[in-house]
């Protein structure tokens, strides 16, 4: 078990194309750390560049305290599970996991001991003697886990292992990578384009885009308080509204102008964001969750008319998309444009003044398309950022609990 | 209403698809029809061939064609076997082919693996060359190509006959093992080398065993083209004693006719190597064996 530092590593291909821009990042020992961002990110040239299959163009890697650039994959002392599973297809699995023991010059009684341990917990037992074209996928899986886990190595790497299952077997082996991590307490690097597990399974999360660390937290924190757009428009499904409001100053009052609706940002809320008062006058993007987006029956804070455009039933609940009077977001750069619910709806002529806000509402409620709505906003639940940067209006620390009234 | 329900209508729902399977039926039994008579085709020439060989001399010449060789005689062996240059010409035959599959088979690894693995200048446009240059008739060449050798003092001389195989056999050859090559995943290098190998461990313990059948395939093709090519040897190889089998088979053809018999027995010896490998061999040809590797 190791700590793995990167500092200030960046990677360039064939002289111009950039794929990681200074990283800095720290794994601790025995932690588990999702790299998430959609494809192109640099998540997995990171990785790679941890197993020493890509070469670093700048900055250096620190597994256990010692520099590794220079060091060859199997020195290194990891292990790494690939997207493909990349087994062996001509050993059977009793080789595929007893490979990297041999290649190590584990004598041979004690390669036989570790691989039928690991089988026995991965339920592998019974096809040791296949080869991996004769397993299921899921099988496959466990086996390049197996692989892995087999070898006791400082750390795991894991490139999307999950990505070729389908849905129900990816949710079951979310759980377990996770758990057998928590058992063995090795260091994880685990990259993902999937938020939900990125969410689920890490300790900490890294987002990343276009080569760029765009923050490092517990994923509850990176859902609170993202610190840019991007991170707020990615983290969370579905995503977080965002759309472009007025701050003003109101007789002393500090007010946000959604479309024609006044809300008044009461003072606890500006003291929480010492910065924000200086905004008054300009535009910020704004954003609510899906879940604080209410239903207005019973509320006697400012309302934001609406109509019902869409109602998907989830069973449990109901995600309502309503059409609202706000500025979309100009800058589309700023967010992950992949998860922005679609535009308003067909047919409507000022669509520059129109938003879909998507709420999810509770299943009792009677809902219809085409019906006109009205929506409670709780202000102290608005997310802020700054409509130039999209970094967002920083908070003042907080404990994560008084931080948003629920 | 209960007497009318058991004039239910069940014997007729079965009966549409009773027909729809027998017009199935019809079409598979259609189509191996076809097989059949593909097969006929094809396997015909050889079949003529081979019992040829063993008819008597009246039989060959029969008005009423003998399907059957129902005097067999081994007679046309003996003769084909005790003709002058035979085991001459047997030894030329294997040297030639024997240096073209292990050389061709050999550079052309190395060459593949090049194009397969590595990213150079030039990779592109040498890839192309080789498809380009497999275009050329090689017939149209034999002029050019006999005069060159004649200046390099290379004609009338097995070397001169291998290299010009090579000509065509290495583009080929590199054409296909680079396919095979790109056909094994990177990862599985990559796997390997983070589980204790080196570049070159990965290369010897994991791609070396997957192309093993790629091997086996393009080192059939290389076989076959060098031992029944006819054009060139016949060209570059005047002197019988230096001559291959193919161009010794000519010779059973001559100003005053054509020796049947022996011909045909000379040609199904000559075809004989060719089977024997191709059935020592196949069994390797496991294609599909990278199956479960990745994701399927």
């Amino acid at each position: 078990m190791a700590d793995i530092q990167f500092v200030h590593i960046g990677k360039v291909y064939d002289g111009d194309v950039t794929a990681v821009r200074d990283l800095n990042l720290d794994v601790a020992e025995g932690e588990f750390m999702v790299l998430v961002g959609p494809s192109g990110c640099g998540k997995t040239t990171a990785l790679r560049m941890i197993a020493g299959l890509e070469e670093i163009s700048s900055g250096e890697i620190h597994i256990g305290g010692k520099v590794v650039n220079d060091l060859a994959p199997r020195d290194r002392d990891i292990a790494m599970v690939f997207q493909n599973y990349a087994l062996y297809p001509h050993k059977s699995v009793y080789e595929n996991l007893a490979f990297g023991l041999r290649m190590r010059k584990v004598p041979k009684a004690e390669q036989k001991r570790r691989v039928e341990e690991i089988a026995r917990i991965l339920g592998l037992g019974e096809m040791l003697q296949r080869r991996p074209a004769q397993l299921s996928g899921g099988q496959r899986q466990r086996v390049a886990m197996g692989r892995a886990i087999v070898r006791e190595p400082k750390a795991f790497l894991m490139d999307e292992p999950l990505s070729n299952l389908d849905a129900k077997l990816r949710v079951q082996m979310r759980a377990e990578i996770a758990r057998i991590q928590q058992a063995l307490k090795v260091t994880t690097v685990y990259v993902t384009h999937d938020q939900v597990e990125a969410m689920t399974m890490g300790h900490r999360v890294a987002v990343m885009r276009d080569g760029e660390l765009q923050q490092v937290d517990t994923p509850q924190r990176l859902y609170d308080a993202p610190a840019n757009l991007f991170v707020a428009s990615f983290v969370g499904s579905p995503p977080m509204n965002l759309f472009e409001a007025a701050v003003e100053r109101d007789n002393g009052r500090l007010v946000c102008r959604i479309g024609q609706t006044e809300l008044e940002l009461p003072a606890d809320l500006a003291a929480e964001r010492p910065s924000l008062p200086n905004y008054a006058g300009r535009r910020v993007a704004v954003g609510i969750r899906p879940e604080d987006v209410r239903e207005a029956s019973g509320w006697d804070g400012v309302r934001l008319r609406g109509q019902i455009l869409l109602v998907e039933s989830l069973g449990s609940e109901q995600l309502v998309h309503i059409e609202i009077a706000a500025a979309p977001l100009e800058r589309s750069d700023l967010i992950d444009t992949a998860a922005q619910p679609p535009g308003p709806s067909l047919g409507v002529e000022d669509h520059e003044r129109a938003v879909t806000l998507l709420g999810r509402f509770d299943r009792h409620l009677l809902l219809a398309p085409g019906e006109a709505v009205e929506v409670a906003i709780d202000p102290r639940l608005l997310h802020f950022f700054d409509l130039e940067t999209g970094v967002a209006i920083p908070l003042v620390e907080l404990p994560v609990a008084a931080e948003v009234a629920r | 209403m209960s007497s009318v329900t058991p004039i239910a209508p069940t014997p007729v729902a079965p009966a549409v698809p009773r027909t729809a399977g027998q017009s199935r039926r019809l079409g598979s039994v259609g189509w191996n029809l076809l097989g059949v008579l593909v097969f006929v085709v094809m396997i015909f020439p050889v079949y003529w061939m081979v019992s040829t060989a063993f008819k008597t001399g009246q039989d060959i010449f029969s008005y009423t064609p003998k399907w059957f060789p129902l005097h067999a005689t081994l007679a046309n062996f003996g003769d084909a076997i005790h003709r002058q240059y035979f085991w001459q010409n047997v030894r030329n035959s294997l040297v030639v082919v024997g240096v073209v599959v292990t050389l061709s088979l050999t550079l052309a690894f190395l060459a593949a693996l090049a194009l397969a693995k590595f990213r150079f200048y030039g990779r592109k446009a040498f890839i192309v060359l080789i498809i380009a240059v497999q275009m050329v008739p090689l017939n149209a060449l034999i002029i050019p190509l006999y005069i060159a050798l004649s200046r390099a003092h290379e004609v009338n001389k097995l070397s001169g006959v291998i290299i010009t195989y090579m000509t065509f056999v290495l583009p080929f050859t590199v054409w296909t093992l680079r396919g095979f090559i790109l056909g094994v995943p990177r990862e599985l290098e990559e796997a390997a080398m983070v589980d204790g190998t080196t570049r070159f461990g990965a290369f010897v313990r994991i791609l070396l065993p997957l192309i093993g059948p790629g091997l086996v395939a393009t080192s059939i093709f290389a076989f076959i083209q060098a031992w029944n090519e006819y054009i060139i040897a016949y060209v570059l190889l005047s002197s019988p004693e230096k001559q291959t089998l193919t161009v010794w088979l000519a010779s059973f053809t001559t100003n005053r006719g054509t020796s049947w018999g022996p011909l045909m027995a000379g040609a199904t010896l000559t075809a004989l190597p060719v089977v024997v490998f191709f059935l020592l061999v196949q069994r390797r040809i496991a294609f599909g064996l990278t199956a479960g590797a990745v994701r399927g």
